[in-house]
């Protein structure tokens, strides 16, 4: 038996590109990773986590398990095109070696097994696989017919806004659309003319030369197959160029995120397997409120990769981004779409200016004396209310308390990192834990959540705990060293900062403070799927009145709880959500000392 | 006789009401607070001829009250303006041939610049407040010791994307003139910064009051604002500024602040824009005059006018003018009507 025919020539040479083209990318991406990565991957390698992988692998890259709990109609839509077509791959072999036993057969000889070996031509016809093939291509032209769907009417999915594509996306997503309805012809036609099939395939093949006629069958026989393996070869050539990339690039990163190699603030080659691993499926749209407060529609973290990926990142898209992390959230494949941001910003922008920084030397401002540290930041002492709060909750636990910064201070360095100054934020931190350390606090308190963050991601405090204000205040409560009055009446509705939820993983202690001296009524959007106040340090393209835009917005649902008074926990939500709402806005400090 | 309907009894209120009085129209003034004279009854004296603001609220308001032609309410809010109509707040529908509005403006809310420690710190007050102690006739710390040092800061709810204020109060910059001067004429010792972007000395007399009060009365001008205020241990306040001129930052220990807070547009301007057919707000927040030249005390719908701040910030001179304007327009549009009325009653 001779698997070839001419038709399969374009579906060879598409392979041929593929498998080409995706060999070099993660050779080059691997050999370029550095040595601490390639040794953590090492290291890794003979552990129970490579197991995990696989187990992953299997649950998002075939089942797109993460897609469905975001929604399940989009979740069926993968899963039954990934799975779908996986699982037709693995039952046509299996049906190949059924008919022919163990022996090699070119790859174009299971693609287009059918093509090769008719029922007629076969001694031994086996009816079960000709059902099993048909109800797999019904799953995945359930799925193909979703994407159509899902092309000109996007709400109908739930998505209120769909990816627009490149030339290699449209190329690639239009054969793709082919595949299987060529698929579903080319068989059909050759049950006709040489039976076989099943309810699928016989069905269409039985309709279709009822309508047409034999010989009209006849004509189209060879064709229908050119057509078919056209379809795929044009897929094939063009997917390592496009979107598509990502049904491979899942699975290395699945394994490399296992072994714990992760993004950072400098660019490596391992944020390609990241990059590439996107599928533009558009789901980070929606939550994006740029887009929906404002309309910006070109910047989202999809567009954001895609221009990365291609080399036309401008900085009007890397650096429009409040980075509150409300994509990530939602991202199904996991991406760690705000550190690619931080390092695209600083791989354009990262050159320290040594004479700026010279005042930092010795630097310090600091007064009082005690093992328990507060950094106010620069925020905090631009809402003073919240450090005359601390002073007074303070005074009433009886705590001894170094003043890092009462006086005036250094920067704990976020911003500039935000805006991609790394190497610059770099000097601050340097600057402000050797001023920690000098004074050899054991705690560290601050209510800045942006500060906060800061602390615990990039400063090296061995022997000194980090606190927010909220975790602080909450202790001192449960100790009993706080004695608040609670207000039943009082009732308030509670904004969570992104920096300090998404961000830090705090919610339920600022909520606890807040029950603790009256009651707390939830916003629409809270906790994980909390919205942002818009003003985030972390974007410099938009301007005052859009940042009021989004903060109207966001205080618009905080007012819709009938609340007394909106508390948050970072001085520039406070900021930003004061001047979007008559209504009263307080740090949880201030409701705080005014219940002491 | 013919009914015009005026809102606001401040001063372009008053202005224009007296003037339509005069001249044989029948008003009635609706003042929201309890006595007419709006923000001028707080205020002390008036820039840059340091002249009593009694003397010019007074005899407006007593020639409102006294006339025959006009009905001043106080105590009476509007609730929302018609063609020919204005509803008050408690439901009462007033009809009208004619409506004017002179509802001014808000004065910033200085605790909003959380920063400059308004109402968190003894001694940062607001030009506001330093009026009403002018007219109190002490200017005393909260301890009751006399400031010995005082800053000015200008720009406060002004010229301030941050708090989405992006116009010019533009009277602001001569006032925190005049303030000083009178504070030195109090305090001769006392030392007086000024803190500014830049001093728009506009009118007639202000370059040459700004030029008194530096060689006469050796004020200070900083140019530069101040970034933030501290209570320090000794219960003054600390600032900490730019001085843009010189390019170094600046520290300071002040016995007092004083903040120039601007002018905002009234939150009603935005229910009037929403609800009356023709009626504009600018991105300001202030009203829209039809025409900046030739319209600016008419709006885009046929019967209402406007005079004084209700369309920008402006001084009293130009409320006064503005009042006398709008009453001049409204006369002659109501003659206008008149006129055509004849005419189609003519032709039938």
């Amino acid at each position: 038996m001779v698997f070839y025919a001419d038709f399969c020539l374009p579906f060879i040479a598409g392979a041929a590109v593929m498998f080409a083209a995706v060999v070099i990318k993660y050779t080059v991406w691997l050999v370029q990773l550095p040595a601490a990565d390639k040794r953590l991957i090492l290291k890794g390698l003979p552990t129970r986590r490579t197991l995990d992988a696989v187990v992953e692998t299997v649950r998002e890259s075939l089942l797109h398990r993460r897609i469905f709990r975001v929604n399940p109609v989009l979740g069926y839509m993968h899963m039954s095109l990934a799975f779908g077509w996986f699982l037709l791959i693995v039952t046509g072999w299996i049906e190949t070696m059924a008919y022919v036993g163990l022996h090699w057969v070119p790859l174009q000889g299971h693609v287009f097994f059918k093509y090769f070996m008719p029922a007629n031509g076969i001694a031994d016809h086996k009816p079960w696989f000709d059902f099993v093939m048909d109800l797999l291509l019904l799953f995945v032209l359930s799925g193909v017919a979703l994407a159509w769907f899902k092309r000109m009417r996007s709400r109908a999915l739930g998505m209120r806004r769909t990816t627009r594509h490149i030339i290699f996306d449209r190329v690639a997503l239009t054969s793709l659309w082919f595949v299987f309805p060529a698929r579903l012809a080319a068989e059909s036609i050759t049950c006709a003319l040489w039976g076989g099939g099943s309810f699928l395939t016989a069905g269409t093949g039985s309709l279709l030369s009822g309508v047409f006629g034999r010989a009209a069958l006849e004509a189209a026989y060879q064709p229908v197959w050119w057509f078919y393996s056209c379809a795929l070869g044009v897929f094939f050539a063009a997917m390592p160029f496009s979107r598509y990339m990502h049904i491979f690039t899942e699975v290395p990163l699945i394994f490399l995120r296992a072994y714990r190699v992760r993004p950072e603030s400098a660019a490596k080659s391992y944020d390609n397997f990241e990059i590439q691993a996107c599928s533009r499926c558009g789901i980070c749209i929606d939550p994006c409120q740029l887009q929906s407060s404002l309309g910006i529609d070109e910047v989202q973290s999809v567009y954001f990769l895609r221009d990365r990926r291609y080399r036309m990142l401008q900085h009007k898209v890397a650096d429009n981004c409040l980075m509150c992390g409300r994509c990530e959230q939602v991202c199904p494949v996991g991406i760690n779409l705000n550190t690619l941001r931080l390092n695209a910003r600083s791989s354009s922008r990262d050159r320290c200016d040594e004479s700026r920084y010279a005042y930092l030397s010795g630097i310090d401002r600091s007064s009082g004396e005690g093992r328990t540290g507060y950094f106010a930041g620069c925020m905090t002492r631009l809402t003073p209310r919240t450090m005359e709060s601390m002073a007074r909750i303070f005074d009433a636990a009886g705590e001894q308390v170094w003043w890092a910064d009462r006086e005036g201070g250094v920067c704990c360095g976020r911003p500039l990192k935000l805006s991609g100054e790394v190497e610059a934020a770099r000097r601050m931190v340097e600057s402000n834990s050797e001023l920690f350390r000098r004074h050899g606090i054991t705690t560290l308190v601050t209510s800045c959540p942006i500060c906060l963050r800061e602390f615990r991601e990039t400063y090296r405090l061995d022997g000194v705990e980090i606190l927010h204000h909220s975790e602080y205040i909450l202790r001192l409560i449960r100790a009993g060293r706080l004695h608040l009055r609670r207000d039943a009446g009082a009732l308030y509705t509670y904004h969570d900062p992104c920096e300090l939820g998404r961000g830090c993983g705090i919610y339920d202690e600022p909520r606890a403070v807040i029950e603790s001296v009256g009651r707390l009524v939830e916003p629409a959007h809270t906790r994980e799927n909390a919205l942002c106040c818009g003003s985030s340090l972390a974007n410099t393209v938009i301007d005052d009145p859009c940042q009021l835009t989004i903060a109207r917005d966001v205080a618009r649902e905080l007012e819709a709880t009938a609340a007394g008074s909106v508390v948050t926990a970072c001085p520039q939500c406070k900021k930003a959500l004061s001047r979007g709402t008559t209504c009263q806005v307080a740090d949880l400090s201030e409701i705080v000392a005014a219940s002491l | 006789m013919r009914h015009v309907i005026v809102i606001g009894g401040g001063v372009a209120g008053l202005q224009c009401a007296t003037q339509l009085a005069r001249t044989g129209v029948r008003v009635t003034l609706l003042e929201k607070e309890p006595r007419a004279g709006g923000k001028l009854l707080g205020w002390n004296s008036l820039f840059p001829s340091i002249t009593p603001a009694a003397e010019v609220i007074g005899p407006l308001v007593e020639e409102a009250e006294r006339s025959a032609n006009i009905d001043l309410r106080t105590g009476c809010e509007v609730r929302s303006v018609g063609t020919g109509e204005v509803t008050l707040a408690d439901g009462e529908r007033i009809a009208c041939d004619a409506t004017v509005i002179a509802t001014g403006f808000t004065i910033f809310d200085a605790t909003v610049k959380e920063e400059y420690g308004y109402g968190l710190y003894d001694n940062v007050v607001t030009s506001v407040d330093l009026e009403r102690m002018f007219g109190e006739g002490s200017v005393l710390l909260r301890d009751g010791s006399a400031p010995r040092r005082i800053a000015i800061l200008h720009c406060v709810g002004s010229r301030d994307e941050k708090v989405c204020q992006r116009h010019c109060s533009k009277v602001c910059c001569v006032t925190g003139v005049k303030q000083a001067i009178e504070l030195k004429r109090l305090y001769p010792s006392a030392e007086i910064y000024n803190f500014y972007m830049d001093l728009r000395m506009f009118g007639p007399g202000y370059e040459e009051m700004y030029r008194e009060a530096q060689q006469q009365y050796n004020i200070n001008f900083v140019r530069g604002r101040i970034s933030e205020v501290s209570p320090t241990f000794e219960g003054r306040l600390q600032i900490k500024a730019e001085d843009t001129l010189t390019g170094r930052p600046l520290k300071m220990g002040v016995d007092m602040l004083v903040l120039m807070v601007g002018m905002k547009a009234n939150a009603m301007n935005a229910v009037l824009a929403a609800e009356v057919e023709g009626l504009q707000m600018q991105p300001s927040g202030f009203m829209q005059p039809r025409d900046p030249f030739t319209g600016n005390v008419c709006s885009r719908s046929e019967g209402i006018f406007y005079a004084g701040a209700v369309t920008a910030p402006k001084n009293v001179c130009e409320s006064l003018g503005e009042g006398m304007a709008a009453a001049n327009s409204v006369v002659r549009w109501l003659d206008e009507q008149a006129t055509r009325q004849n005419r189609t009653e003519e032709a039938r």
